[in-house]
């Protein structure tokens, strides 16, 4: 019966196919539930994301709230000079794209691997100790993890008790870790690390349940211990993930976080604390500027699209997986 | 079957999410001022005041929108307050009390862009753009007509509100001053402060300048090695810094004016935050560092763990305003009242200068000229929020706003002084305040000064007035009172010389002017370098001072001097 109507239809004179706008209604018509479910989303997306942009003409005006839409003075590029001529904008840029590295290597390399090595791990009671630890800080919002932090490296904290105890300082000498400016980095880095590691290993870990156990077995017939296992199966295995992700992540290279630095910041180490946003915030929202903060605001999309399609255009070029 | 299912589902959640969408909407646009007319049917029950100015009779009962731009109260109706529902009484007038949630330019920022205000708004940090934005009305012939008592009180000042904003009154600041000046027995503003035992242990000596005061909690402190004091702590959290950048100017003998010292004869305006003031009071703090009397948090603490620590009993001493550490120190101080004991803990203020001569921490009469409540163009019915602001204004409604109602909050003795008696001050905690409206009659509204004096001598301020000043003190108060000959905190302090421009902060700048961002340039570099030259090495000090010197010589400070000494002058020419 099969075989009949593939002969059927192998010598019917073949239908001309649909081309162009017809093709496309006519998949429209066949795939109309899947549309129908993606309208809701594609809505919010266009009202959220795409009507806002609308907003950015007022990068080129000298934006007063009050006045309608007709009666604005344009002035061209002058916001975005004066944007690129203040040094707090070039030292807050600066500052960006250091955390934002720090944060990627970091997070990619520790989160990894967690990853790995909790697989590893084959009494299951123990491993989901360690997963729920380490995810725990994840649901601890920034404000009160910047409590913690404070509290930790304050002079009276652990940190410099523990090191008084080790006798590393004298009593007197305690630092002040938030006060040395370049200091700021590291210490952003490690708190980011402590909150996000747990969290950022789930998916890799939903990753490796996919791989075919069956190459574990043929690699330890062959003799391949726990390391290279790691390193010829499990690694290649979650490599589309991890290109994926990292793809993701350059794009939002220029969002290093508004709450840690904000929170954590003070006078002392302004000069390594101050972000785009923090920025953005305290010359322009607070003094009214809004062309100001939008200019920044523009800046900063602009440049995570050029990313985003460098990124992408570089794992292609690999012969990698990529985002689209 | 399954896919059906699903899709009626979606189309479920799509119309559940539409409705909710236009109920949000509806919502936003009631809040406005459209229900304000809500109940007119009940006009008999609201009698004319029996001093009612010229007016029309019985009035419907109307509910007005009314904005705070200060966080931290209730949302009311003010008719839910035994003094509200009395003026409701007279007036007919309800208003409907919304405060900020969240950040004050935002708020205010989405009413612009909408171009819909409450009818009623404190707009506080944010009155430059609404003016700028024209959204209060103009008030000059609506007082005309129904305001004697608005030109009674405000009358004096008329001529400088116009001369601040453009020959038009836009809205009422707070706080006018009525009759003879009665001065604050609290210090609610500028002090050195110190742990009351330290003076105890001291026998109670006269501390006049900062050398003797610093020696005073050297000493204390090196006399109780075991208990792990902290000599002095300073306040320096976000735009609370100003509690370690001001020191210099009350230390050289200057009531708060913000960033300028006002020479009352010549009306010079300097700026002290680049002057050698300011280095003395620096190297004054990086000694104490040096010394390991200094808490080196007080650069990264936010506010409340500084106010923690105040109530720690570990602090010895700091400078700060009375109304940053009142919650601090009424922890202290409710303690006290428990325990004798404990009162040792509480602070003191002392009138510290550099050189000990005449000291000028308390206020002056002031006229913070740009905060106030006004009517935006949204209001229906403008004249009714005048006539009941006007009635607010009387006499009578300053002391049922501010002593409530005779017998229940207040007795009057045979020689007409008000006072309290003990219950009354016992049953006046807050939840009583707030139900019966002094919280919400407090500030905010058109009113007399705090230090306001009513026509028959009794204080405008409960707090203010001898008789129950005196009913609150503790025996520990009372004690280091009399150890230092004073009846009140206040009497510690110089009188304040007259300056009509007080507080010089308050003169308006716009928004993005000279003036304005030499203030935030000037603010970024004192957060930077105060906290290095405390915490620097002593040998250190002068070169990073020498730094400092350098990138503030940056800034227009001339420019900025000058066109404080302009607007001063012309704040005094209208004043005489």
């Amino acid at each position: 019966m099969e075989k009949n109507t593939a002969l059927a239809a192998s010598t019917m004179t073949p239908k001309p196919q649909p081309t162009g706008l017809r093709l496309f209604l006519k998949r429209l018509v066949q795939q109309r539930m899947l549309v129908l479910m993606s309208v809701p989303f594609v809505v919010w997306l266009f009202i959220f994301k795409y009507v806002p942009v609308w907003g950015w003409t007022i990068a080129f005006q000298d934006y007063q709230p009050a006045l309608p839409f007709k009666d604005q003075k344009w002035v061209g590029f002058h916001h975005f000079d004066a944007l690129f001529s203040e040094d707090r904008f070039l030292i807050a840029l600066r500052n960006t794209l250091a955390m934002s590295g720090i944060n990627l290597v970091l997070g990619f390399v520790t989160a990894i691997t967690l990853a790995l090595l909790l697989n590893e791990v084959r009494k299951v009671a123990f491993k989901r100790v360690v997963q729920t630890v380490s995810y725990l800080p994840h649901f601890i919002s920034w404000v009160v993890a910047a409590g913690i932090i404070q509290t930790t490296l304050a002079p009276d904290g652990i940190i410099n008790e523990l090191l008084k105890w080790f006798g590393a300082i004298d009593k007197g000498q305690e630092y002040l870790f938030l006060g040395k400016a370049e200091w700021f980095w590291g210490i952003f880095g490690a708190s980011s690390v402590w909150k996000d590691v747990g969290w950022n290993t789930i998916v890799y870990l939903a990753a490796i349940t996919s791989i075919d156990p069956a190459q574990y077995e043929a690699a330890e017939m062959d003799g391949a211990g726990r390391l290279r296992r790691m390193w010829y199966i499990t690694l290649p295995g979650i490599r589309p993930v991890i290109i994926v992700l990292l793809i993701m992540n350059i794009g939002y290279l220029l969002e290093s976080g508004f709450e840690p630095q904000y929170l954590l910041g003070n006078g002392m180490n302004v000069d390594y604390s101050e972000n785009i946003d923090i920025f953005v915030l305290k010359y322009g929202l607070q003094q009214f500027n809004f062309p100001l903060a939008t200019a920044a605001g523009m800046f900063k999309t602009v440049v995570s699209f050029v990313l985003l399609f460098s990124a992408n255009h570089l794992a292609k070029r690999m012969g990698q997986d990529r985002l689209f | 079957m399954a896919k059906k299912l699903l899709v009626a589902g979606m189309a479920a959640v799509m119309a559940m999410s539409a409705v909710a969408c236009s109920n949000g909407n509806n919502n936003g646009s009631n809040a406005s001022p459209s229900d304000a007319g809500a109940s007119p049917s009940a006009s008999e029950s609201a009698p004319a005041s029996e001093s009612a100015p010229a007016s029309e009779a019985p009035k419907d009962k109307v509910t007005f929108t009314f904005f705070n731009g200060v966080a931290g109260e209730k949302d009311l109706n003010t008719n839910e307050t035994t003094i509200g529902k009395l003026l409701e009484d007279q007036t007919g007038v309800n208003f409907k009390i919304e405060h900020l949630v969240g950040d004050l330019n935002t708020k205010v920022g989405t009413m612009i862009a909408s171009n819909t205000y409450p009818d009623v708004m404190i707009p506080d940090a944010a009155i430059e753009e609404v003016l700028k934005a024209g959204a209060f009305i103009p008030l000059d012939d609506l007082i005309e007509q129904y305001g004697p008592n608005i030109k009674r009180v405000y009358g004096p000042y008329f001529e400088r509100m116009r001369a601040d904003y453009g020959g038009k009154i836009y809205f009422l600041p707070f706080g006018p001053q009525v009759g003879d000046y009665m001065p604050d027995p609290n210090i609610n503003q500028g002090a050195f402060w110190v742990q009351r035992r330290v003076l105890k242990e001291a026998g109670y000596p006269q501390i006049k300048t900062l050398d003797e005061y610093v020696k005073l909690v050297e000493d204390f402190v090196a006399k109780h090695p075991d208990e792990d004091l902290t000599g002095m702590v300073s306040l320096t959290h976000d735009w609370r810094f100003f509690a370690t950048s001001n020191p210099p100017m009350h230390l050289a003998g200057f009531p708060n004016d913000g960033n300028v010292m006002v020479d009352v004869n010549t009306l010079d305006a300097k700026t002290y935050a680049g002057s050698d003031e300011t280095k003395r009071w620096l190297k004054t703090l990086n000694d104490l560092n040096a010394k390991g009397l200094f808490d080196k948090s007080s650069f990264v603490d936010n506010y409340d763990q500084y106010i923690a620590k105040l109530t720690s009993h570990k602090v010895v001493g700091f400078f700060d305003y009375g109304w940053q550490i009142g919650n601090a120190q009424n922890v202290l101080k409710d303690a006290a009242r428990k325990d004798q004991t404990q009162d040792d803990f509480v602070y003191f203020p002392l009138p510290v200068t550099f050189d000990g001569t005449k000291d000028q921490y308390l206020d002056p009469p002031g006229w913070t000229s740009n905060r106030g409540a006004g009517i935006t163009k949204s209001a229906k019915d403008p004249a009714r929020i005048i006539q009941y602001w006007d009635n607010l204004l009387k006499e009578e409604n300053q002391v049922l706003k501010s002593w409530g109602i005779k017998g229940e909050t207040y007795e009057v003795d045979d020689k007409g002084r008000f006072y309290r008696t003990a219950e009354q001050i016992a049953k006046l905690d807050d939840a009583f305040n707030e139900k019966f409206g002094f919280k919400t009659y407090d500030w905010d509204w058109p009113q007399y000064g705090t230090s306001s004096t009513l026509s028959d001598g009794n204080a405008l301020a409960p707090g203010y007035q001898p008789e129950v000043f005196q009913m609150s003190l503790t025996e520990g108060d009372k004690t280091i009172l009399e150890k230092y000959g004073v009846k009140t905190y206040a009497e510690m302090f110089d009188t304040p010389e007259d300056r009509p421009w007080f507080p010089a902060w308050s003169i308006p700048k716009e928004q993005g002017s000279p003036q304005q961002i030499w203030e935030t340039k000037k603010d970024d570099l004192t957060k930077k370098y105060f906290p290095k030259l405390v915490l620097a090495k002593p040998a250190e000090f002068e070169g990073i001072w020498a730094e400092y010197q350098k990138e503030f010589g940056k800034l227009d400070t001339a420019g900025y001097e000058t066109w404080y000494k302009e607007q001063i002058q012309k704040v005094v020419e209208v004043a005489k």
